[in-house]
């Protein structure tokens, strides 16, 4: 696979309720990744946008939001899952050769609907809703009670990686304020709001405000644009079976299938000699655990035993993941500027040593269903 | 960078006011047992990736790939999903020919699907909340519900044509007569197209021009319906489409440049077109797509069309827009039988949009029907031998636009 | 749809066997609430209760916009000098809707227009005066703003448009 290399990078610093307009937000993050790259508006060839017609309440969401993304008379299109796949999709643009820059941008605003009640519309209408059992909290509750009850893992390893990513979001400056506890303890989460046995308040991730967006573009032009590219050397994408009775939810064989193949193209055998960093994307604190066993860094059942504190042996989620703020259809995208800035160097505060290959994943999906995960690498 | 995409089979499920004989995810897979089926060395099994889209507003399930990965035959492979509103079909094909050119590891045929299932929901909502958002913004700065109600009733998908309408018109001095002259055509070609919805092979003008008007200056006979119905399209490597079918399809340009909004502006602002049936977005989209196919006079170099005209000025305006004919002499064609089954130039000889409307998957049915005109595989195939094709699509506050070409010699240049 | 329309539709056949249940359900869009930024209004809306047009230009390309827009899509900034307005203005283009009064039941015909203001470039809906006849109206028909009585600082300020009396021979009317 070609290369394609990251030029610019920007994040909304994110809101619980932010008192932006939906516009003047998209037009802060594509205008700031422009500056930071120096570009201007007439060398973008193509826009991908990424949000969701039930989370934006309007029909074509993209319709309206054309001249604040940059695409008056650009090549532009919309793809409707996390942000990461609307990365892959402006990737695909620039390898088929046809475009020189893409835009990537993905984001949406929470405060203005009801998440959870929105996210039923995920499921069958014709028989899953009717009963109601099955909606995004209840999923997560039925992932946790399998993946310990399978493994034997309990419930206070599974409140450290709460733990850790709330302290990890309090360094990093654009995180979700609510989310910045660095003085929590296991004893705090374990006696937060319970959701749905045993899920708690505070292991899971918080919808809302904020947008980020990104500037890809082909090898020959990231090296003249910047002095710091950072390239995609692997991608993979896979979704498994719907209903929650089809799948084994102590694993998830969406992420292995999805790794197997980002691995496969990046040409790596050992993913845990061999990268330095990952950013995950964990709609709830187990699930780093399950999607970390997937990605082949430890046996099944073992995720506990592999420390992934900033200094530890292999860092996970440096700036708080998503438990440090989740912007619905915006949040893999972030997860791969968090990458990028390790790699970069500029994660000041939260950086982890020595970065030079990072992997970066979304989801979509009940219970992470589907997954695409990106091998990121520094160097010239 | 990229190599060169071929199209090797198309498919589509029976089209009707209400398929109520099959859920959703029963549609689809229809859809891709018909395009299968013309491709029996393939099975779904031999699939790499999947492309899927539709427009979610209408059914009242959010992103319903996810529920309908078994009946795709896409478990445990990979999925992207493409949505844009009314070009949601045409968004999809494109996206099915970069996931293909892109060259990954591993992926190389691909099945794009579009769909829709509008008996399910309501319309004229689902089309309304298009405006939702930025009409609650005048609502506040002062303007009653009253009029916005007028506002919307006139600014919906069939609003926005008649506005269109009356600018084409004062340019190109149409007549009534020239609209349901273009509506007769494709109802007749439908009647002879097994998946269409609407078949009329009687109808005649003075029909047309019975029904009463909905608004000028578009009458009830000459919109589209709201139809049921799935397509699906495979694409595959030059190679692969070799050994599939006789006639390998290869798309040699895409477009899809996205413009100002009409009629309405963002934000409570005004709108940016002045004039609606300029399109510069679609002129820019044409241009893009002609240029990377190495076409300079479509006039000549294109044997078949395939425009989305849900209503029939709009298929006056495109044809000339697109590069097709000259200013203004879109109506003559009509009168003298260019644009018939055996002129020179056919257009629409599936019976368009006017005939058949799943919003999402009326933008992917006009490559895939252009792309079976130049297999040879079409339902009403035209006797000429179709060398290049163009399938084209409009949606969105008619701002976004996009066009495919096709032909069976590859002239893409790849470096 | 016509009866003839309806009529056709129904040839699909369909199939021999049981139809499908159908479940009810709906997409609440009233718990939505719209977020939007108001400040670049604040000027415009001042002025129009002062009964004074003005609209928003962007420094880069010159275009005026009325309604003011927050970010000009051409040049990607945010547009920041005011200029006045003329009351003048033209119909863009036009259309006729048929809406059932709601008390009577009778069909009211009533033209619906998109006016662009003299020095701006985009356009916006308004209605016309009730007394002009939707049969009179046509692109690039010169008309003029109608204040309301005592305004508000609103949109709802600009009541309708009514007519220009122009009585210039050099002027050219066309009727289409």
């Amino acid at each position: 696979m070609q290369k394609v290399g990251i030029v610019g990078y920007y994040q909304v610093k994110l809101y619980s309720d932010a008192n932006y307009g939906r516009y003047e937000m998209i037009f802060e993050a594509v205008r700031g990744a422009l500056d930071k790259a120096g570009l201007k508006k007439k060398d973008i060839t193509t826009v991908i946008s990424c949000t969701n017609d039930y989370y934006d309440g309007r029909t074509i969401s993209n319709a309206f939001a054309v001249e604040s993304g940059g695409a008056y008379l650009a090549d532009e299109s919309k793809v409707e899952m996390d942000g990461a796949h609307a990365l892959l999709y402006g990737m695909m643009r620039i390898l088929s050769g046809n475009h020189k820059l893409a835009v990537i941008w993905a984001g949406s605003m929470a405060s203005c609907f009801p998440y959870h009640s929105t996210r039923l519309f995920e499921t069958d209408p014709t028989w899953e809703r009717p009963t109601a059992y099955v909606n995004d909290i209840s999923a997560l509750g039925f992932q946790m009670r399998a993946y310990m009850e399978k493994y034997g893992v309990n419930a206070e390893e599974i409140a450290e990686i709460a733990v850790k990513n709330r302290k990890n979001a309090s360094k990093n400056p654009l995180a979700l304020k609510e989310a910045q506890n660095p003085n929590l303890t296991v004893e705090d989460v374990l006696n937060s709001e319970i959701y749905a046995d045993p899920v708690r308040e505070l292991m899971v991730a918080q919808p809302c405000d904020g947008i980020a967006a990104l500037l890809l573009a082909p090898e020959k032009q990231a090296l003249k644009i910047t002095d710091k590219p950072v390239w995609i050397t692997g991608v993979g994408y896979n979704q498994e079976a719907y209903y929650l009775g089809d799948r084994n939810l102590a694993e998830s064989k969406s992420m292995e299938l999805a790794s197997k193949m980002a691995y496969k193209t990046a040409e790596i055998k050992d993913p845990l000699k061999e990268i330095d960093v990952a950013e995950i994307f964990e709609s709830a604190a187990h699930e780093e655990l399950i999607l970390k066993e997937a990605l082949g860094l430890t046996d099944k059942g073992k995720g506990p035993s592999l420390n992934s504190e900033i200094n530890g042996e292999f860092p996970i989620n440096p700036s708080g993941g998503a438990i440090g703020g989740n912007p619905p259809c915006g949040t893999g995208l972030i997860r791969i500027i968090e990458a990028t800035k390790q790699i970069r160097g500029e994660a000041n505060g939260y950086q982890v040593k020595d970065v030079n290959k990072a992997i970066a994943s979304g989801q979509i999906g009940m219970c992470a269903q589907n997954n695409i995960i990106y091998i990121l690498e520094g160097g010239n | 960078m990229g190599r060169q995409v071929c199209i090797a089979s198309a498919g589509f499920s029976e089209h009707a006011s209400k398929r109520s004989d099959v859920s959703m995810p029963e549609l689809v897979s229809e859809a891709i047992e018909d395009c299968l089926k013309k491709v029996p060395s393939m099975s779904i099994n031999d699939i790499d990736a999947f492309v899927n889209g539709n427009m979610p507003a209408f059914e009242g399930v959010n992103i319903p790939e996810l529920w309908m990965t078994d009946w795709m035959g896409a478990r445990n492979k990979p999925l992207m999903r493409i949505t844009t509103g009314g070009t949601t079909g045409g968004s999809v094909a494109i996206g099915g020919y970069y996931t293909v050119a892109a060259e990954l590891p591993g992926i190389d045929t691909i099945l794009a699907i579009g769909f829709e299932q509008q008996s399910q929901g309501d319309t004229s909502t689902g089309l309304a909340s298009v405006a939702y958002g930025e009409i609650s913004v005048l609502n506040s700065l002062g303007i009653t519900y009253d009029q916005l109600t007028q506002l919307l009733s006139a600014g919906a998908a069939i609003g926005v044509a008649s506005y269109q309408a009356t600018n084409y018109m004062r340019r190109s001095k149409i007549t009534e007569e020239d609209l349901a002259r273009v509506v007769v055509q494709n109802r007749h070609n439908a009647a002879k197209t097994w998946w269409a919805h609407l078949k009329m092979p009687d109808l005649t003008i003075a029909d047309v021009l019975e029904t009463p008007y909905i608004s000028y200056p578009l009458r009830y006979g000459m919109v589209c319906p709201a139809s049921d119905g799935a397509c699906a399209m495979l694409f595959t490597t030059e190679q692969k489409a070799k050994d599939l079918c006789d006639i390998p399809v290869y798309v040699n340009g895409v477009g899809s440049v996205a413009n100002e909004t009409g009629v309405l502006g963002y934000n409570g602002s005004g709108a940016g077109q002045l004039d609606t049936s300029e399109q510069l977005g679609a002129m820019k989209s044409a241009e893009l797509a002609f240029g990377q196919a190495g076409i300079s006079f479509p006039r000549k170099e294109i044997d078949y069309a395939e425009v989305y005209s849900p209503f029939p000025n709009q298929e006056l305006m495109w044809i000339e827009r697109l590069g097709l004919f000259e200013e203004n002499t879109a109506s003559e064609m009509y009168e003298t039988g260019v644009t018939a089954l055996n002129g020179e130039l056919p257009i629409n000889c599936s019976g368009g949009v006017n005939s058949t409307n799943a919003i999402g998957a009326s933008a992917m049915e006009r490559p895939a029907v252009a792309a079976l005109q130049i297999m040879g595989k079409a339902s009403n195939q035209v006797p000429k031998t179709v060398h290049t094709a163009i399938g084209h699509g409009w949606g969105g506050v008619i701002n976004l636009i996009t066009m495919m070409v096709m032909s069976d010699k590859p002239t893409r240049k790849i470096n | 749809m016509s009866k003839r329309t309806l009529r056709k539709s129904m040839e699909y056949i369909k199939k021999d066997y049981v139809r499908t249940r159908t479940m009810p359900g709906s997409w609440y869009l009233s718990s939505y609430k719209y977020k939007f930024n108001i400040t670049h209004f604040k000027p415009f809306l001042d002025k129009l209760k002062e009964r004074k047009l003005v609209g928003l230009q962007c420094s880069s390309c010159n275009r005026v916009f009325f309604p003011p827009r927050i970010i000009c899509g051409k040049c990607m900034v945010k547009p920041d000098r005011w200029v006045d307005l003329r009351e003048t203005g033209r119909v863009a283009t036009f259309t006729i809707t048929y809406l059932k009064d709601p008390e009577t039941g009778e069909v009211v015909e009533r033209p619906i227009v998109l006016v662009q203001q003299d020095g701006s470039d985009t356009t916006f809906t308004a209605e016309l005066n009730p007394d002009i006849d939707y049969r009179d109206t046509y692109i690039g028909m010169p008309i003029k703003v109608h204040w309301v009585e005592s305004p508000t600082g609103g949109l709802m300020d600009i009541l309708f448009y009514d007519l220009v009396e122009d009585d210039s021979k050099d002027l050219e009317l066309r009727k289409d």
